[in-house]
């Protein structure tokens, strides 16, 4: 039914040069951001570019800050109430830690998917245009345009196309996802962020979601994390590497996985810890 | 092999033991449920019951003169006759060792042998004024007394004189008495008659000292001036107060309060032919049969400054026959009517109810009597005295009477009333649910709108916005204000709160705006308050900011109460409330109960509202802020919704704890029974009119059966209410269920 093909691995007409990057290729700069929970240091002095229109894939063991370093993107860590943030992180070439940045609306250029499933108990189409509707958009046309689009886009509206006003609970935990995907991308952001997104899921869905997230770096830049390195190696673009707060390497996945610089990498990589 | 089989056997043991526990528990409940709700029917069921009639003995006279009185003891064992030749016979109705049914227990003459007995007239219970054809009038008293034997007791009859046995002198002029009707207490005696000669005459006997005693009094005779010579009918009320006297289809009415003078009050002209009078227990009111059947009741309305007879109701005997005779009980509402062919009707006043109907005889009888206990009546039918026992004990509650406006004695209008007892006996009872389920849901309802706000905000603010670390210490405290005695919250309203809320009236109203107001000033403030100063208080005491800010407004409030009082009320806002505005005021009012009950309600609404706004998953707000959302929008879009089962459930909770919560309505309202919605005033509620009036109601009356009714009220309220509420949580419930 699915067939898996690393695409990313197989697909070299894609490569980009990583370590000079023009400003029109990238679509988050991040600058020696640091990150501490009280006095506990979860994130040293990171700074890397995540290029425009690729998937980038953040690795590592766990606790290695990966996640933590996903949420800075769209500030979800300010609701952790110790967490202290330095640095910055630019999105054209703003810095979303400034001080005039309305976070509400950097959500919305930014995007996120959750390890979990978490649609909203409310129909399939009241799910899928919370964003819009939050932003007040109340148009029925408009709404209806999106629900039909964001759907499809995340290849849920066939199996979902006669039962919009059902309750989205009545869904899979695959299709929940996928819903979620959906919901994200509504609101058009420029950056979707997923957070372990199979996790949760069995196999089947895991594929479903993986073939989704290559058909979406078409028109967003995606950022994963996933414990998963055969995940990472099949949907990425680039691979971050990181362990114990700091970055350790990052490069196209290609080159990550085959020929890793680091010796941490590779140990990682083949297995010895993780 | 073996071992392992003994261990199963044992742990299944167990397993069935627990299974057969745990179900006899659930089982054990449900019938106790059952129990109470079956024992509650059980005691009401008999005010709904019709009146029932059975015949209890039937005996045959020895004499055959025509009888003109009868009357029965309290137990109904001694039956007493009086003919037209003045034999009063007394009869057993109970067989006893010696004698049998129907043995003559006593006969004695009471007027001389040869005269005949022209008038028998009635007042009271065996109370009887005779007057024979030689014109000698004596009152007599047929008295019943038990007396005791080693194993027995034996009735004994005997015939009393209370004003002596000579003649009466009720005509100064010793004319002969054609009609006459009277009455008489401890001091006072009063006959009212038409003479031969066409004068209508009131005569007074006024005792010395008290007639229980001493029949010694002295008489004060006086003339009634009236228009007309024939008198067909005369009625004394037993209060001595008013004479209804009839002539043709018009029956005036007379004061006889006063010894010199006998004013006409009024005059009741019914539109229909009168066929017969009675006079209903408690002097108020007055019945008229008339030839279709129809009986209708009349008493003083007052009304433009007079106060007037007016026709109240109406009853009718179905069968359109002219009404004979009208006979009415001694002490309650109850009257029965006879038809010329034998034809028996008993009817409630209060209740409007026909409680029978039948062909008792097969023509009006001689004699017709009401028991003492009014549990039974006996006619005498030529030689024939039948006892009839009337099971009638709770003619004074109907469904209607219950629930619809009732138009009592002495009311301007049909009104509903709760009033169930006073200090006499003839008074009529008051039953209408309407005041107290009224009060019940008024005393809900202010305590709702007191509480809910508090509760849920606090709920939201205190799951959603507040620390963990605060959240820990606030939310056991305020659960604990759960575990303080209603009784002591009851007790601070009414003695401690009351007077504070009436004296300081417009703080209370100044609270409500300042409180919000100053919590939103101060959180303006905080929220532009420098960074830097920010930093240094604790997230957790930030909140705590806002206690000197709401004590500040409290003062403010308290210290501005009187300015306000005197600027914009004259000075007393009470008397301002009911002087301008036309509101009563009670000291012990709704605003008193919905402050103190709504304390009781909040932490029953706020632990559950909490529990359910913090159970809703974190991953469920995140995506929503993830999706752009304000706190604010995720609290509204996502939280609450989610939450709106359990949060729903609470509310119900609340309410189910306001309408049944007792101590503080019992001590913080003034327990009045009215209909109004007025926050000023008190009310009672149908928890605290059972805890009222328990202790003083009969057992097996009316009036208990019918607390227990409050009960059922009660009972069916909470189960309507959470019944609704379970149906509309498990609605929502399967439409929010959260991941």
């Amino acid at each position: 039914m699915i067939s898996v093909t690393p695409t990313a691995l197989a697909d070299s007409a894609n490569k980009i040069d990583l370590s000079n990057l023009s400003p029109e290729q990238v679509a988050l700069s991040i600058d020696n951001l640091n990150l501490y929970y009280g006095e506990k240091q979860a994130l040293q002095n990171i700074s890397m570019a995540i290029p425009k229109g690729q998937v980038t894939a953040f690795i590592g063991p766990s606790g290695c800050g990966k996640s933590t370093l996903l949420r800075c993107i769209n500030r979800m860590n300010d609701l952790v109430d110790i967490c202290k943030i330095t640095g910055e992180i630019n999105l054209h070439g703003e810095n979303i830690y400034g001080k005039h940045v309305d976070v509400a609306e950097l959500r919305r250029k930014v995007g996120m998917v959750f390890q979990r499933p978490n649609p909203f108990p409310k129909s399939i189409y009241e799910n899928v245009v919370y964003g819009l509707r939050i932003k007040g958009e109340n148009n029925r046309r408009v709404l209806d345009e999106a629900v039909e689009k964001s759907l499809k886009s995340a290849a849920l509206w066939n199996e979902v196309k006669d039962r919009l006003h059902e309750s989205a609970l009545g869904l899979s935990g695959g299709q929940q996802q996928r819903l979620v995907i959906a919901r994200a991308i509504a609101i058009q952001p420029e950056v979707l962020l997923l957070d372990e997104p199979t996790s949760a899921l069995d196999p089947i869905s895991t594929l479903t979601i993986e073939e989704l997230i290559n058909d979406l770096k078409e028109q967003f830049t995606v950022v994963i994390v996933t414990h998963n390195m055969q995940q990472a190696a099949r949907v990425s673009d680039q691979t971050a590497f990181m362990y114990m707060g700091d970055l350790i390497e990052y490069a196209d996945t290609n080159t990550l996985f085959t020929t890793p610089a680091k010796k941490k990498t590779e140990d990682y990589i083949t297995g010895r810890y993780g | 092999m073996t071992l392992a089989f003994k261990s199963t056997g044992s742990r299944q043991l167990k397993n069935s033991l627990a299974k057969w526990l745990i179900t006899l528990g659930g089982i054990s409940v449900l019938f106790t449920l059952v129990l109470i709700f079956m024992y509650l029917l059980y005691v009401i069921k008999p005010v709904f019951d019709s009146a029932k009639v059975e015949p209890l003995s039937q005996i045959t006279l020895s004499s055959t003169n025509t009888s003109l009185s009868t009357g029965v003891d309290e137990l109904k064992e001694v039956a007493y006759q009086i003919d037209n030749e003045g034999l009063a016979t007394f009869y057993r109705l109970k067989a006893t060792d010696q004698h049998s049914v129907g043995s003559v227990l006593l006969t004695q003459r009471l007027i001389s042998e040869g005269a005949q007995l022209t008038h028998s007239v009635n007042a009271g219970l065996d109370l009887l004024l005779l007057i024979d054809s030689n014109n000698n009038n004596t009152l007599v008293s047929p008295d019943f007394k038990a007396t005791y034997t080693a194993d027995s007791r034996e009735i004994v009859a005997k015939i009393e004189y209370p004003l002596g046995e000579e003649s009466l002198i009720i005509d100064e002029n010793e004319a002969t008495i054609k009609k006459v009707a009277f009455g008489m207490d401890t001091e006072k005696a009063v006959f009212v008659a038409s003479t031969a000669d066409g004068r209508l005459i009131k005569t007074s006997f006024i005792a010395d000292d008290d007639f229980t005693y001493d029949p010694a009094y002295e008489v004060n005779f006086q003339e009634i001036e009236f228009y007309s010579k024939t008198v067909d009918d005369i009625l004394v009320t037993p209060d001595l107060s008013l004479a209804f006297v009839k002539s043709g289809n018009t029956v005036s009415v007379f004061e006889l309060d006063d010894e010199d003078n006998v004013p006409l009050k009024t005059v009741i002209k019914p539109k229909t032919t009168i066929t017969s009078l009675a006079l209903l227990s408690g002097s108020s009111s007055i019945l008229i049969g008339d030839d279709k059947g129809v009986i209708s009741q009349w008493f003083e309305v007052a009304a433009e400054g007079n106060r007037d007879f007016q026709e109240i109701r109406t009853f009718s005997n179905e069968t359109g026959e002219a009404i004979k005779h009208i006979y009415t009980e001694q002490f309650r509402k109850s009257f029965y009517t006879v038809t010329e062919t034998g034809v028996v009707d008993i009817f409630y006043t209060t209740s409007e109810a026909e409680l029978w109907s039948g062909k008792m005889l097969t023509k009006a009888p001689d004699a017709f009597a009401i028991s003492p206990r009014a549990d039974a009546i006996i006619t005498i039918l030529d030689d024939s005295l039948v006892l009839t026992a009337v099971h009638n004990e709770h003619p004074e509650v109907t469904w209607s009477a219950l629930w619809n406006e009732v138009w009592y004695e002495g009311y301007q209008e049909p009104d509903y009333i709760w009033q169930s007892t006073s200090g006499t006996d003839d008074f009529e009872a008051k039953f209408s649910l309407v005041p107290i389920s009224f009060g019940t849901i008024k005393a809900a309802f202010y305590a709702m709108l007191f509480a809910v706000p508090i509760a849920i905000t606090a709920a939201i603010y205190t799951a959603y916005f507040m620390t963990p670390g605060l959240r820990k210490k606030v939310k056991p405290t305020i659960e604990l204000m759960e575990a303080l005695p209603t009784v002591i919250l009851g007790f601070l309203a009414g003695l401690w709160l009351a007077p504070i809320v009436e004296i300081y009236l417009p703080a209370i109203f100044l609270l409500v705006l300042f409180l919000p107001l100053s919590t939103l000033i101060a959180a303006f403030a905080w929220y532009n308050l420098p960074k830097e100063i920010k930093v240094k208080i604790p997230e957790t005491l930030a909140p705590i900011i806002l206690i000197p800010v709401l004590l500040v407004s409290l003062y403010f409030a308290f210290a501005l109460s009187p300015v306000v009082e005197a600027s914009l009320f004259g000075g007393d806002v009470r008397q301002f409330i009911t002087n301008e505005l036309g509101i009563n005021f009670d000291q012990r009012n709704a605003l008193v109960v919905g402050i103190a009950m709504g304390f009781a309600v909040i932490p029953t609404i706020f632990s559950m509202a909490e529990d359910a706004i913090f159970s809703v998953p974190r991953h469920l707000t995140s995506g929503s802020l993830a999706l752009g959302a304000t706190q604010w929008q995720t609290l509204i879009k996502v939280v609450l919704l989610t939450a709106s089962p359990g949060i729903f459930s609470a509310l119900m909770m609340g309410l189910g704890r306001a309408v049944g919560e007792t101590m503080i309505v019992l001590m913080a309202t003034g327990n009045t029974p009215i209909l109004d919605w007025s926050i000023f005033q008190g009310m009672r509620t149908l928890a605290a009119n059972i805890a009222v009036e328990m202790p003083e109601s009969e057992v097996g009356s009316s009036h208990y059966r019918i607390l227990f009714l409050a009960a059922f009220v009660l009972f069916v309220f909470t189960f309507v209410f959470n019944t609704l509420a379970e149906f509309v949580r498990q609605r929502l419930r399967e439409k929010y269920s959260s991941l």
